[in-house]
């Protein structure tokens, strides 16, 4: 059989650069394990408290479009987006959506609250922890947002301040999934709790 | 039995076309490593190597401290004037008998960024030099003494935010005893009196 010597240096380069590429990958700072957050992915579940004391999980909004917020009070840009956040709960409410906040901060629990009320939030407001930050990715930069289908299916991922027209068309396609009405259909997912 | 590697690759590998298919894999494999990489990555403030200062016992000596935001990012200054920024701090920690005197802040740019056109935020851009006055006392040993601290800030880019940071900063001091009290001689007579 002949080879083909060019067939070789390709392989070799491809090979190198793997090695380059993971070797990067490594030394990022970061969640150890941080998961490969696709579309169709199921949105990893959680269970955190929110700012009015109650549990919220999040495998109980199924059957709604939720926008998963991770925001901080340190977040120039994420203050903008809530008054948006605010209005689009507002408007499509009645469709089905569920927006809803997870505060990654190191302020107290009334420092939250305080900024939450001064923006007039009216969608729930959740106690972030690290260990729901990494099963989204590490969560690097705030703001990052999920969009998460009636099926819980990630619809879409928003990292940074976008538009609101671009959250509102992803908002869209998230109210445009079907609900899974057995949950024999879905795959196992693992809950993060306090 | 013994097997090279060239054995190996020339029975495993035994047509072009076996060749091309694992061609494709290993892109395919580089492509999605590349897609991983996408997140973004907190920029990280750096120091410049302070020379070796001089600092006489029983008086203050000022230190400058010169740092370095990355371009396209910006932290927030000493004074962002708003309570949920964090300001950029440092905090020192000296060997005893060395007091750590005023920390003079520089003051901050006012700028507003695209994410919030009408507000202008106070931080720091580009190069920026922070000022320490270290007063050895009496007490000190004269010698050379490792000065260490860290400065905590938080970064953000024109449409996200990362969370705070904390860079390690040492420097170098060379104390040096006071100079001898200079006593004025006392008056004397220009006549000589027998």
């Amino acid at each position: 059989m002949k080879r083909s010597p060019l067939a070789l240096v390709v392989v070799a380069f491809v090979v190198a650069l793997m090695l380059y590429v993971g070797y990067h990958r490594a030394r990022r700072s970061g969640p150890a394990f941080a998961p490969r957050l696709t579309q169709s992915t199921i949105a990893p579940d959680f269970s955190l408290e929110s700012l009015d004391g109650k549990t919220m999980r999040l495998s109980d909004l199924r059957g709604k479009a939720v926008l998963l917020n991770f925001w901080a009070t340190w977040c120039g840009p994420c203050k903008i987006e809530m008054p948006w956040f605010v209005e689009l709960q507002n408007q499509y409410a009645s469709q089905g959506l569920q927006i809803v906040g997870v505060a990654m901060d190191d302020a107290s629990k009334e420092d939250i609250s305080k900024f939450a009320k001064d923006m007039n939030v009216n969608y729930p407001i959740l106690i972030g922890k690290e260990a729901v930050g990494d099963q989204y990715g590490g969560v690097p930069a705030l703001p990052e947002s999920f969009l998460i289908g009636r099926d819980g299916k990630i619809v879409d991922k928003i990292i940074g301040l976008r538009g609101k027209a671009e959250i509102e068309d992803s908002i869209k396609k998230a109210l445009d999934t079907k609900a899974v009405t057995s949950q024999a259909g879905l795959p196992e997912t693992h809950t993060v709790s306090r | 039995m013994k097997m090279n590697q060239a054995t190996l690759v020339k029975s495993n590998y035994s047509s072009s076309g076996e060749v091309h298919k694992l061609l494709f894999l290993l892109l395919v494999g580089v492509a999605g490593c590349a897609w991983a990489q996408s997140p973004p990555k907190a920029p990280t403030v750096s120091m410049a190597a302070v020379p070796l200062t001089t600092a006489q016992r029983a008086q203050a000596t000022m230190v400058n401290l010169n740092f370095r935001v990355p371009p396209g990012y910006h932290i927030n200054s000493n004074n962002p004037k708003s309570e949920f920024l964090i300001p950029t701090a440092l905090k020192m920690d000296l060997p005893t008998d060395i007091i750590l005197g005023k920390i003079e802040y520089p003051p901050g740019e006012e700028t507003s960024f695209p994410f919030s056109p009408d507000e202008k935020l106070n931080v720091y851009n580009g190069d920026f030099t922070i000022a320490v006055a270290v007063h050895p006392l009496h007490s000190v040993v004269p010698g050379k003494y490792q000065m260490h601290g860290v400065l905590r800030y938080q970064a953000c880019d024109n449409a996200a935010c990362y969370p705070p940071k904390t860079l390690p900063v040492s420097f170098e001091v060379k104390v040096v005893k006071e100079p001898p009290a200079h006593h004025a001689n006392p008056a004397q007579s220009p006549h000589i009196h027998n």
